[in-house]
């Protein structure tokens, strides 16, 4: 019996080493977390303010609404100063990026006006049914539907990540749903139109304003989110000062710690890599297509 | 080797004589049908059987001998019967011997090879029931069905008889005295011309029938079950007076029950009439009428206002309660007010309608299902509003909540893709979908009441057509004939061991063994359309889930020839 | 003619009947075990004490009388359409099999079975839950197809004999069918 011979990782051939010889090249081809994302502190923290601005949008929904049913707020004012608002905004979209982004995605400002003219006019129309849509249905029940709508519309919302549970169609379906179930609790059917238009305007056109200013102007961005972060906690604090204190201590653990926390925890990664991983076809085959 | 000798009952007292029938060669049995007396002419016993034979188209022959000894043995007689034999050759010859007071015959054959023992086996069979009988699930090879072919083949040869006068004198069972009656054949001889009138009228009537079936007044024939009833009379009656004979027994069992169950209907419906008419309930019935229709829409306000209000504490909408109530409350006052103006009217009507009721009862009962129809139209007009209204909401329900997950049915691939949408489609489909979920309680139970009013009448009326097909289907005729005469129908025979004697040949008694009443009724039931429930109860509950008009009962004719 | 006692599957007695009339002609007649007293007995007191419980709460009377018209009725069903009292098997060589069920109440049910769609008498064996059941069936045949049985029809179904009175009704059986088969050769 030669054991000085090599062994060799074969089946077909007959050596001469017993059944359970472990050789020295045994597991020579693992690597381990060859494919770790190093993180940078900063750039993790500056990529949160997306998270950031929608917990405070609907923190802002929420105080608008509640200040809507105490009567504090007329809707004619929340119409103007929405209106105000868009207007603004939406100079500002085609502003950032010098009419780049309208030129490639084709849309006329006609189109737009006629979109516009579509929600107002059916928002309009179905407001005094929306009124009476939830009359004799429990309040406990509606805070409870609008409770679960919110959270699923966050957890859904496209935040950019690459993954299989993120929808965009179904976290505004459900934030308008919310929308619709809290409207028609307010008294009057303006009240239930304002506030339908209020979370069009938060819900669906901020969130593509932000991801423009924040593809062209970071800064303006992160300015922006602060701004409106203070704002939400300010309108939060006005109602109940321990929510705001909650809601302050969450803003800080998404924004600092959550970074934090993720880079400390990529220490702890044991991807392990070889051989037998699952192949993966890298080069484009539609070439193979006629 | 065994020989089987069918022998009739009613010949056993007769006199000496020769024995005629048929033998059956691949069964070894001889079916003797009649004893034909001295004094004869063989040449004529030998025309007459050639004879029988072109009529029937069964070879008969001379079997045998047969010799009835009364007082004391006549040797002449042993030999002159003996030398028979070389006159009629036939093989096996029979040669059966009674002597007075001794029940075991001996039964002798002759002209077959000696090597074997012949067994004779001697079964006695009434004639006359056998003749009359038929016999059901006969196969090819079947000893006993021909046996009964043949006796039912020869009915020419029962004609003579033996005190008739003739060249030939025979026993069979008319000799227990010819049956026959004189008022059978009366109405034989009339009915041919009472049938060829009768085929006249329907003839006429068929005509002006076809001209009024044409393309608009044929969906109101169709809707109307009185007049299904009544086009199903017209083709009974038709095959009833068809001037030919019924050529074999299924045909004449149809007509017969036919004829019967029409008649029973008609007396039934004639009884009816005269109850009707006579204590004047027709005038109760009208002035009851109006009454009950008054609660029914009294109650259906009822009903509507307990909706409209909060029925088993279920959320409803206000708003769309209010209008579907509404709206169904207007018409239900249409309903009211169109029939206090026929009230003055309804005695007239109902008294015209009631003769109908002579046609028969079948034809009655249909006009009251019409009638309940006619009454409960309301109810009918309301399911469909519900029905329609309800599908269209799950169906925009369904398709709302695919876009509410960003989702589009592919009608290419018939499965659901995933699609993206417009801001401004989400929007709209995402207000839809929510006023639509919320209005959905309201109308669910709408749907619910009406449908359920709805099935109710049609069970009614299901029952009710469920009777009439009773009453067209039943074979009253064959059921009675089974009850009376049961020897006619027979599903088979059964034997009897009589008194047995070893050394002599073996006794049986062939009786026959009557039809099942559970098979009579499958074997003669009448052609008429069977109700069968369209869906079944899972397709039946999908239907009613989605929202579909369900059409529950489908008439379907049976396809006899 | 023989009196002989057997026993059927479930340990009842039963007494078979055998009558040789000729060479080719045989009768087994098998006389089921009676309907016992008690159980009717039993089965007349459980309605009875029913039917006394629901007086005494509905204190109605159509109660006992319905019980005693319904007992009746149904003690007369049972034994003219259920309980069988005696099994008869008449073999005639030349003709066929003719298998008679007699009732308590005496109506006799009869069914001939001519001898050209039969094809053999066997025994063939069941089993239904543990236990292991002999019984004795004729096979049919169809007269165009001979290779093919077309039913079977099985015998003695009421008094259920075991497998030793089986073999004596087989083998005369046997006998009887075998001298058709003789016949049809020489022929």
């Amino acid at each position: 019996m030669n054991i000085r011979s090599v062994w060799r990782k074969v089946l077909y051939e007959r050596q001469p080493f017993p059944d359970n010889y472990v050789d020295d090249r045994f597991l020579e081809e693992l690597r381990k977390n060859i494919y770790v994302r190093r993180y940078e502190y900063w750039s993790v923290v500056f990529e949160s303010a997306v998270v950031i601005q929608q917990l405070c949008s609907v923190c802002v929904f929420c105080v608008i609404w509640w200040y809507m049913d105490q009567g504090l707020l007329s809707p004619q004012k929340l119409c103007e100063v929405g209106l105000g608002f868009s207007l603004i905004g939406y100079l500002l979209f085609d502003l950032v990026d010098h009419g780049v982004g309208r030129k490639d995605s084709g849309r006329t400002r006609w189109d737009d006006l006629k979109s516009s003219l579509v929600f107002v006019a059916f928002t309009y129309g179905f407001s005094p049914v929306l009124k009476t849509l939830t009359e004799s249905i429990s309040t406990d029940t509606i805070y409870a539907m609008s409770v679960l709508m919110l959270l699923g519309h966050l957890v859904f919302f496209d935040y950019g990540a690459n993954a299989a549970v993120v929808s965009s169609t179904l976290s505004i379906n459900m934030a308008i749903f919310a929308s619709v179930c809290l409207a028609s609790r307010l008294p009057r059917s303006l009240h239930a139109f304002a506030m339908v238009t209020f979370a069009i305007q938060i819900f669906a056109l901020w969130p593509s304003l932000q991801r423009k200013l924040r593809a062209h102007t970071p800064r303006i961005y992160i300015c922006v989110t602060f701004l409106f972060g203070i704002f939400a906690m300010g309108g939060l604090l006005s109602i109940s000062s321990v929510g705001a204190l909650l809601f302050f201590v969450l803003l800080l653990s998404v924004t600092f710690l959550c970074p934090y926390c993720l880079i400390r925890l990529q220490l702890f990664k044991d991807n392990i890599h070889g051989p037998w991983d699952e192949a993966e076809i890298k080069e484009d085959l539609s070439r193979f297509l006629d | 080797m065994t020989v089987k000798i069918f022998f009739p009952t009613c010949c056993s007292p007769s006199e000496n004589g020769l024995l005629i029938g048929r033998w059956l060669e691949e069964h070894r049995s001889a079916v003797v049908l009649a004893i034909v007396h001295f004094p004869f002419i063989p040449g004529n016993v030998k025309r007459y059987l050639a004879g029988l034979e072109r009529e029937t188209g069964l070879r008969l022959a001379v079997l045998g001998t047969w010799s009835n000894i009364k007082a004391q043995k006549d040797e002449q007689m042993e030999s002159f019967l003996g030398d028979l034999k070389s006159i009629f050759i036939h093989r096996p010859w029979l040669r059966i011997t009674r002597e007075a007071s001794i029940i075991f015959w001996d039964c002798r054959i002759e002209g077959v090879d000696e090597e074997a023992e012949e067994e004779v086996v001697l079964v006695y069979y009434d004639q006359r029931k056998v003749m009359l009988s038929e016999l059901h699930d006969a196969t090819e090879h079947s000893e006993i069905a021909t046996v009964f072919d043949t006796v039912a083949r020869n009915r020419t040869l029962f004609a003579l008889d033996r005190y008739d006068e003739g060249p030939i004198k025979l026993t069979h069972w008319q000799s227990d005295g010819v049956e026959a009656s004189i008022i059978v054949e009366l109405c034989k001889q009339a009915s041919v011309p009472l049938c060829a009138l009768l085929s006249f009228i329907l003839s006429l009537i068929f005509s002006v029938t076809r001209a009024l079936g044409r393309k608009p007044l044929s969906f109101l024939w169709n809707k109307l079950s009185t007049c299904e009833q009544l086009g199903k009379r017209l083709d009974s009656l038709q095959l009833i007076c068809g001037t030919k004979a019924a050529k074999d027994h299924t045909l004449f069992m149809r007509k017969a029950s036919t004829l019967v169950s029409l008649l029973l209907d008609v007396i039934l419906g004639i009884v009816l009439m005269s109850w009707l008419y006579r204590g004047d309930h027709i005038g109760q019935l009208a002035n009851a009428l109006m009454p009950v229709a008054d609660r029914v829409a009294v109650e259906l306000q009822g009903l509507l206002q307990w909706l409209m209000g909060a029925p088993a504490g279920l959320k409803m909408n206000k708003a769309l309660d209010e209008v579907l109530g509404r709206f169904f409350m207007y018409h239900i006052h249409l309903w009211i007010s169109y029939i206090r103006l026929m009230s003055p009217f309804i005695e007239v009507i109902l008294w015209y309608i009631g003769l109908s009721a002579c046609l028969g009862l079948s034809v009655a009962l249909s006009v009251l299902s019409d009638i309940i129809a006619l009454l409960t139209f309301h109810i009918y007009c309301f399911y469909v509003y519900g029905a329609r209204l309800y599908c269209l909401k799950i169906h925009g329900l369904a398709s709302l909540w695919r876009l509410f997950r960003g989702k589009k049915w592919n009608v290419l691939r018939q499965r659901v893709d995933s699609c993206s949408y417009d801001l401004d489609q989400l929007f709209l489909g995402t207000l839809l979908f929510t006023i639509l979920l919320f209005l959905l309680p309201t109308t669910a139970l709408y749907y619910l009441v009406f449908t359920l009013l709805r099935l109710l009448v049609v069970l009614v009326q299901g029952v009710i057509q469920m009777t009439i097909n009773l009453l067209n289907s039943l074979p009253l005729y064959a059921l009675v004939l089974r009850l009376c005469r049961s020897y006619r129908l027979a599903a088979g025979v059964k034997f009897r061991m009589l008194q047995q004697e070893h050394g002599k040949c073996l006794r049986l008694l062939m009786q026959i063994n009557p039809l099942t009443y559970g098979k009579v009724l499958q074997q003669y039931r009448l052609p008429s359309s069977n109700l069968y429930p369209k869906d079944s109860w899972g397709a039946l509950c999908k239907k009613l889930f989605i929202g579909e008009l369900i059409y529950p009962w489908r008439q379907e004719r049976d396809k006899q020839d | 003619m023989e009196d002989r006692t057997f026993s059927d599957i479930e340990g009842g007695k039963i007494i078979v009947q055998e009558r040789l009339f000729s060479k080719t002609c045989k009768e087994f007649n098998i006389i089921c075990p009676k309907m016992s007293v008690r159980s009717v007995v039993t089965a007349t007191f459980t309605a009875w004490v029913a039917a006394y419980a629901m007086y005494a709460y509905t204190e109605n009377n159509m109660v006992l009388s319905a019980t005693t018209v319904s007992t009746i009725i149904g003690l007369l069903f049972y034994l003219h359409f259920v309980k069988i009292d005696q099994e008869s098997l008449l073999l005639i060589g030349s003709l066929g099999i003719q298998m008679t069920l007699t009732y308590t109440s005496g109506k006799e049910s009869t069914e001939f079975i001519e001898m050209h769609k039969i094809k053999d008498v066997v025994i063939n064996e069941a089993i239904f839950m543990q236990k292991a059941i002999y019984y004795l069936c004729i096979l049919l045949e169809d007269p165009s197809e001979p290779k093919r049985i077309s039913s079977i029809v099985p015998l003695f179904q009421s008094a259920k004999p075991n497998l030793n009175c089986l073999v004596q009704v087989y083998n005369s059986c046997q006998e009887i069918l075998s001298e058709r088969k003789s016949f049809n050769l020489v022929d």
